[in-house]
């Protein structure tokens, strides 16, 4: 086979099969979250839908395991070289490193859904980035780049992972938060068990939060004999879900994914070649952020509680943490072999402290006690929009060395 | 003595404080006190944290003077940029150069003082820590995490034994109780691990800024950095201070620490994807220059110089900074040579190279301003198509010639640039290679064209501490995210149904990471099973275990 047909083939496993892939895995699993409450048979059919999504899940990491081997083939490197190929890898650590984490370290398949969106996203957000394979510049070719490149797109794909938790932990945070207080001023205005939620229904609200269940009882849904009140107990966890759901304004959380998208994508309307291309582009990104936000909000009545949410974030965080500032030392060490200096504040230099400080912020903001929680989650999120910017303006808008976006 | 039914006021305050100062002392002390409490508080830091980010934003944003000072230069000239009166803000609070702007070394001294006045309590502490702790003794198992019981017919001080010496080897640190009549606890070996990793690990991680630090510090004083232009062929350029082109010594760097060696290009190697429509055209695929050195007193040797492997002269970095190409100009006058030297044009935005000839023999003086195209091959109707590939297959040199005062001496000027004020110009011209042109009775010729290299040289005795504090950084780092607190109690009872049994209760508490701790404790008590000769206990125990108290009451 020649490289032209490897090249093709390359792109074809990338798109349609990969992203496609992780799409369904992702729309099957997240299905399978909405069956952890309710009947027997529904029970039995997320069971399948949770079989079939890892079944899609492991397909798709294939396909893309395959897109990079064949794209390294078609032109004799490793695919680390350019913005396109970053991104990919990127995705493709953050999806593996997720569900691994998830399924077999926290055994909490029922996220997988949410990971594997993320990882779709990352991949659309490639195609944007998309450059034909070919050779490496010289001063690339090093196993210098390798070990760098490799740590920093991991680090980048563990963070983006721990974007997804933290998101996902404010949504769920602000609908308790709401029903918490809609009942206070139900109960006359008494703030005292304000946060209790199980009024509505104790079984109700054990089954849509295992970890309330208690961690010594396995996953969710064991017990599931129909019981005569059962009816009475699904329409009062129905009526809870809408008040979740309702908790969480749409258009609220809309118009502020809208902005806070458009702090990274405005890259995108500068640096296209002609304007309405670069809106075109600069909407697509945004519209699918926000589209992704409304999905998240319609299953926050199925995400696990907060502090699993609130843990997840932490742990990820840590470990893309200790990957950033080994891949940023790295770094570090190859300008000073390749450029003759350590360090000189070039954009991307300057990005990835930022990056790094950003993330150091997160970390401590978790150690102090005043701002444990929200605040916390809400530093995890800016740090993800300062990492996402400074490597688009780094690549797109400030030309400095580490500047491989065209090539 | 304080009599509490008493009103507070009848009282005498249990310690008398000091003396406080007054006047303008007083004043003085408590806005330092308070000062130093407002540093050391972890909100301080992470403003303090996102104002160095900002400020790095800022000259990720206004180009910076030590970096591109052409660019700086107009941007005050209102050439480029904002225009003048925003660029007199700029200047005025140091956006021209952040890192060396009084506001940044202000963010970054009160960023250091804020990390002394959180460490210096810690460090206390946790060196009372190390000194006095040791693993709590039990009364009562109560909840813990993990909790496992199981029998054995070892005597119960064996089964103690085996656990303190499994728990040593396994680096916990071990506290072994016998009960006896003052104190109802039962026997048992206490175990704790991970109590000084895991804030040892994040002290090492924040006092290896200190080090990082005083490696950069001394990297200013002790650097030197120079760069400097080689033509293939050329003598080349010894080590010392006069000879580089640009040249940028720490305080504490003397003339006397250059070493002196002599470096030569003898060939520099470079090609490039040359189909226009292969993929990655026009990308350079090899960037390699042969060189040879002569040190000071020593044989000269040949060296390799490529993209990612300088050459090493003790201590000593030479790097490849940039490379053009290197056109031979031969300018007479009146039938006498003004100028006959290798130009160094550099590479512009626009694909071609840019230079300048000063010939100030000539009188009055010769100057050019040199446009080098690599691949400029000739069109359909003759005359040249310059293109941007930089290949010389197709060499063209365009100049503008200019008579007059080259002010050399009067004004900063670059080798390839060229101050006009007193110059006229007196015409263009092109030339191919081994052409030459007479315009207004100044023969220019362009014989011959190689290469040059620019060279970076420097010497950073700073880097094996910047290493050593990088690679602290990252082992405390590990230590503080991943050691993880655990206490774990080992407590033996004798059965009183079977003489010889001895009931073990295994529990254990994870202060993080809880999940990982399963199966830590799971193997922790396989293997103390292993050793024992253990068996699970009966479900249905008939004896009451050391749990059936509810409170998890520790003492120390």
């Amino acid at each position: 086979m020649g490289s032209d047909q490897l090249a093709e083939l390359s792109r074809l496993l990338y798109f349609p099969t990969t992203l496609m892939l992780y799409l369904g895995a992702s729309i099957v699993y997240l299905y399978a979250l909405t069956t952890t409450v309710g009947r027997t048979d529904q029970r039995e059919r997320g069971r399948l839908a949770r079989r079939l999504g890892g079944i899609l899940a492991v397909l798709g990491i294939t396909a893309h395991v395959a897109h990079e081997i064949v794209r390294g083939l078609a032109q004799d490197r490793l695919p680390l070289g350019n913005m396109f190929e970053v991104t990919s890898l990127m995705a493709l650590v953050g999806v593996s490193v997720g569900l691994i984490h998830l399924q077999f370290v926290r055994r909490r398949p029922e996220l997988n859904g949410f990971v594997l969106l993320g990882g779709a996203l990352v991949l659309g957000m490639g195609m944007l980035m998309y450059a034909e394979p070919g050779p490496l510049m010289p001063i690339l070719d090093t196993w210098w780049r390798t070990f760098h490149v490799s740590l920093l797109v991991g680090g980048m794909g563990v963070f983006a992972a721990a974007f997804v938790f933290n998101a996902l932990y404010l949504l769920r945070d602000t609908g308790e938060l709401a029903v918490a207080a809609e009942r206070s001023r139900a109960g006359g205005g008494s703030t005292v068990g304000a946060a209790y939620v199980g009024d509505v229904s104790d079984g109700a609200a054990t089954a849509a939060d295992p970890e309330t269940a208690g961690t010594s009882s396995g996953p969710a849904g064991e017990d599931d004999e129909l019981d005569p009140d059962e009816e009475r107990d699904r329409a009062e966890l129905l009526a809870y879900h809408r008040a979740l759901r309702r908790g969480v304004p749409p258009v609220k959380l809309a118009l502020g994914t809208f902005l806070g998208t458009s702090l990274v994508s405005w890259v995108w309307l500068t640096t296209a070649d002609t304007w309405s291309a670069g809106l075109g582009r600069f909407l697509a990104v945004n519209l699918t952020m926000v589209a992704a936000a409304l999905v998240a909000r319609w299953f926050v009545p199925f995400l696990p509680a907060t502090a699993t949410m609130d843990g997840l974030a932490h742990r990820t965080t840590a470990f893309a943490f200790v990957l950033w500032t080994i891949g940023t030392i790295a770094g570090a060490m190859w300008a000073e072999v390749s450029w003759g200096r350590f360090w000189g504040w070039d954009p991307k230099e300057t990005g990835a402290f930022l990056t790094w400080i950003a993330y150091a912020g997160y970390l401590h903001a978790r150690a102090t006690r005043g701002v444990k929680g929200r605040g916390a989650a809400w530093i995890g999120v800016a740090a993800f929009i300062v990492l996402m910017g400074t490597y688009l303006i780094a690549n797109y808008v400030i030309v400095g060395l580490h500047s491989y976006a065209d090539l | 003595m304080t009599e509490s039914s008493l009103p507070p006021q009848q009282n005498p305050p249990v310690r008398r404080r000091r003396a406080a100062p007054s006047g303008p002392v007083a004043f003085v002390w408590e806005s330092v006190l308070m000062g130093w409490r407002w540093l050391a508080r972890m909100r301080t830091a992470l403003y303090l944290l996102a104002a160095l980010a900002i400020l790095s934003i800022v000259a990720t944003a206004v180009p910076q003077e030590p970096n591109v000072p052409s660019t700086v230069a107009s941007w005050r000239e209102g050439e480029a940029g904002p225009g003048v009166g925003v660029s007199r803000v700029l200047d005025a609070v140091g956006a021209y150069d952040v890192y060396g702007s009084a506001i940044f070394l202000a963010v970054l001294l009160a960023l250091y003082i804020s990390l002394t006045a959180c460490l210096i309590p810690r460090i206390k502490a946790w060196i009372r820590l190390v000194r006095r702790s040791q693993p709590p003794v039990v009364r009562h198992l109560g909840a813990q995490d993990e909790r496992t019981v199981f029998v054995t017919d070892r005597s119960p001080a064996e089964v103690r034994a085996s656990a303190a010496e499994l728990l040593s080897r396994r680096r916990w640190r071990v506290r072994r109780h016998d009960a006896h009549a003052d104190d109802p606890r039962p026997d048992q070996v206490a175990a704790e691990t991970g109590l000084w990793a895991r804030e040892g690990g994040s002290l090492v991680f924040h006092l290896s800024f200190y080090v990082l630090l005083a490696a950069i510090v001394l990297g200013q004083l002790l650097t030197f950095e120079g760069q400097r232009g080689v033509v293939e062929g050329d003598p080349g350029f010894r080590d010392t201070a006069v000879s580089y082109w640009s040249y940028s010594p720490g305080r504490w760097f003397g003339e006397g620490d250059h070493q002196g060696w002599r470096l030569e290009l003898e060939r520099f190697h470079v090609d490039w994807v040359r189909d226009p429509l292969a993929p990655g055209a026009g990308q350079p695929t090899v960037f390699r220059s042969d060189v040879r050195v002569t040190p000071q007193d020593g044989e000269p040797f040949d060296a390799v110089i490529d993209s990612n492997r300088p050459l090493n002269l003790d201590g000593t970095r030479i790097t490849q900074l940039d490379w053009g190409y290197a056109p031979r100009v031969v300018v007479e006058v009146d039938g006498e040579v003004v100028h006959d030297t290798f130009l160094t044009p550099v590479l512009t935005d626009g694909g071609f190279f840019r230079g300048a000839v000063k010939a100030p023999a000539a009188d009055p003086d010769v100057g050019m301003d040199v446009f080098f195209y690599a691949f400029a091959p000739d069109g359909e109707d003759g005359r040249p198509v310059p293109t941007g590939a930089p290949w010389a297959d197709a060499p063209l040199l365009v100049f503008q010639l200019f008579r007059g005062d080259l002010r050399l001496g009067a004004t900063q000027q670059t080798i390839n640039e060229l101050d006009v004020e007193e110059l006229t110009s007196q015409g263009f011209g092109a030339l191919r290679l081994g052409q030459s042109l007479e315009l207004e009775g100044v023969t220019v010729s362009f014989p011959e064209l190689r290469r040059w290299v620019g060279f970076q040289v420097s010497s950073r005795p700073q880097l094996p501490y910047l290493l050593a504090g990088s690679v602290l950084l990252i082992v405390g780092l590990l230590g503080s995210l991943y050691a993880s607190r655990r206490r774990l109690w080992v407590v033996t009872m004798e059965e009183a149904a079977a003489a010889p049994r001895t009931l073990v209760t295994v529990a254990g508490r994870a202060f993080q990471r809880p999940e990982a701790f399963e199966e830590e404790f799971a193997d922790l008590v396989a293997e103390l099973m292993a050793a024992t000769d253990g068996a699970p206990a009966d479900p249905h125990p008939t004896t009451e275990l050391p749990t059936a108290l509810p409170a998890a009451e520790t003492t120390r």
